[in-house]
């Protein structure tokens, strides 16, 4: 089976075609590859708050997703909250997974590995201390992340980890997490 | 002085096989350097360097490597000795201690010198793809009292003043710049970003020798799928010795130098790394498996008798890497972080939005041509004796030019 034939024949629901187009459109048009993405938080009572996801910049111009989409985030009753939701910090877990499990679909379909099944299982340790202030030394953060993948493919498993390899090396959220950067936070 | 057909600009490999080439053709051409043949290599490379390609790819223009030590690695002085064999050997038309300072276009080409104008139909650019070093724009967020280098000015250990030195970037010349620095006694940090992986022999011959028989370095420019990914891929870590030694990231580590992540950004007084180094370091052990597997076929589908394939176990990882250094701690920064050319002398409407001068396997347009850049025309366009055959090809593509002109 040749490569074209192959390609062909998997079916990972990646629109790998179109993605390459528009890779080779932005690069002539650099400009349209700026994008800004945006999310508004309204505090509805305690640490419960809720996030919405709608409009967009790019491609030159104002963008929409096709829905505006709410996510509400709070604590657990262990740190005697209500909830409502996951905590900010499982958003970043639940998100780098996205990321990557995206970027496996992607780049399967792009080498002509058809998936069968693919899961994450993200782990994030963090000592409490940090937010707490008790501890001026520990961090707030993760102090370490893990990400298990378990997938079932149609090839190797030295390809399987390829394609894991690549998955992280194109991923924003894993550069978000992994590099630093400025933040800025003003007060209207 | 009279309109020239042509001007080489620098007297390396490249610029000396393509003098040698125009003057197989009769093209009437001088070659100007702004030093002696071989400069860069006189000036701008550390005491200890041998060249990490085995003799017998180190052939200059015309003089193939005769010596008795064809699978060794030549010191850089005996690479310059043969320069100067090179050019009498030639008779290339050379103009030494001449400095370009200025191209601009003009009935052909106007080339300033330092020693005067000339003028010429054709130009060739040979000035080399590692004339100035990549330094990241952070560096002068840098404390004062840390003493930058780079792969260009760095001569020797004890040319590097007290305290720990963090290098930064492990491509061929930061492994073998933080080796020499550990076997020195120095505490040696290395910041680690996207790098390959090779064994320096495998199965019983020099990894190239394996790679160049494969055929992995001659896929032309224009059936590459993605030729500026290629043109990215950093250089083969590899090292010159007379043990034929692997050199890698384990080796240094034995040798008790500290792996850390890409460095990210410098910021009150700290140098941050990324996370991704293993990630990093998993991909160039992939890739070096997948190249191994590859000449594993080559060797079976030919019933080699070579011996058995040994493998170099995973890179090995510190449980958590440091993601921040005090640089307080630290005398030295090396920038081993790639290098570019330096073509700003060149005036003419010929770069690309990143500064990159564009061309087709050498030919910018216009007679005017580029030489001995990353995958000019294949992989062997960087080595040094590759420069013969792109030279053979844009030499011949300059022919038609002027046989075309001629017959208009």
């Amino acid at each position: 089976m040749n490569m074209q034939t192959k390609i062909q024949a998997v079916q990972n629901g990646v629109n790998t075609e179109a993605l390459m187009g528009a890779r080779a459109a932005l690069t002539e048009t650099p400009a349209a590859g700026q994008f800004t993405w945006r999310a508004e938080c309204d505090w509805i009572n305690g640490t419960h708050s809720r996030s919405t996801v709608q409009g967009f910049f790019g491609l030159g111009a104002e963008q929409s997703h096709t829905k505006a989409f709410t996510m509400e985030a709070d604590h657990p009753p262990q740190f005697a909250a209500a909830d409502n939701g996951a905590t900010p910090v499982e958003f970043v877990l639940s998100a780098l997974a996205s990321c990557l499990t995206a970027g496996v679909a992607a780049v399967a379909q792009h080498r002509g590995v058809q998936l069968r099944s693919v899961k994450a299982k993200v782990e994030g340790d963090m000592d409490i201390a940090g937010i707490l202030g008790i501890d001026a030394d520990v961090r707030n953060g993760f102090s370490a992340i893990r990400v298990s993948f378990d997938i079932d493919a149609d090839a190797p498993k030295e390809e399987i980890a390829a394609i894991v390899a690549q998955s992280q090396k194109r991923s924003a959220v894993f550069d978000i997490i992994t590099n630093p950067g400025n933040v800025k936070v003003s007060v209207a | 002085m009279p309109r020239l057909a042509a001007v080489i600009i620098g007297a390396g490999h490249s610029g000396l096989a393509m003098s040698r080439a125009l003057a197989g053709r009769g093209i009437d051409h001088l070659v100007l350097e702004r030093g002696q043949a071989g400069n860069s290599w006189r000036t701008e490379r550390w005491d200890s360097l041998r060249l990490l390609t085995p003799n017998w790819m180190n052939g200059l223009p015309g003089l193939p490597y005769a010596g008795g030590e064809r699978d060794a690695y030549m010191s850089v002085p005996e690479l310059v000795g043969n320069f100067e064999t090179c050019v009498a050997a030639n008779r290339t038309p050379l103009r030494t201690e001449t400095r370009v300072l200025a191209v601009t276009a003009g009935a052909g080409y106007r080339v300033q010198t330092d020693q005067g104008l000339l003028t010429c139909d054709s130009l060739f650019v040979a000035t080399g793809a590692c004339s100035l070093p990549n330094v990241p724009g952070f560096a002068d967020q840098l404390p004062a009292h840390i003493e930058q280098v780079t792969p260009i000015n760095y001569r020797r250990p004890a040319g590097i003043g007290p305290g720990a030195v963090l290098v930064v970037g492990a491509s061929a010349s930061g492994l073998q710049i933080a080796r020499e620095l550990a076997m020195a006694g120095r505490n040696v940090i290395l910041a680690v970003s996207n790098h390959l992986r090779l064994p320096r022999a495998y199965r019983g011959a020099d990894i190239l020798a394996w790679m160049c028989n494969a055929g992995v370095f001659d896929t032309p420019y224009d059936e590459v799928d993605d030729i500026e990914r290629v043109r990215r891929t950093p250089s083969l870590p590899l090292m010159g010795s007379e043990k034929r030694e692997t050199l890698d990231l384990n080796v240094l580590q034995d040798l008790g130098v500290e792996i850390v992540g890409r460095l990210a950004a410098v910021s009150e007084g700290k140098a941050l790394f990324s996370g991704s180094l293993s990630n990093l370091c998993a991909l160039a052990d992939l890739k070096m498996n997948r190249l191994l597997d590859a000449i594993d076929l080559w060797i079976d589908q030919r019933g080699l008798q070579v011996p058995d394939a040994e493998r170099l176990g995973p890179t090995r990882l510190p449980d958590d890497p440091r993601l921040s250094l005090d640089l307080n701690g630290i005398g030295t920064v090396i920038w081993a972080t790639g290098y570019r050319p330096d073509h700003g002398w060149l005036q003419l409407p010929v770069f690309d939005r990143k500064g990159r001068i564009r061309h087709e396997g050498g030919v910018v347009g216009d007679g005017l041509y580029v030489m001995g850049l990353p995958y000019l025309r294949n992989r062997h366009s960087t080595h040094i004796a590759g420069a013969t055959a792109d030279a053979e090809a844009l030499s011949g593509h300059l022919a038609e030019r002027l046989a075309n002109r001629h017959a208009a």
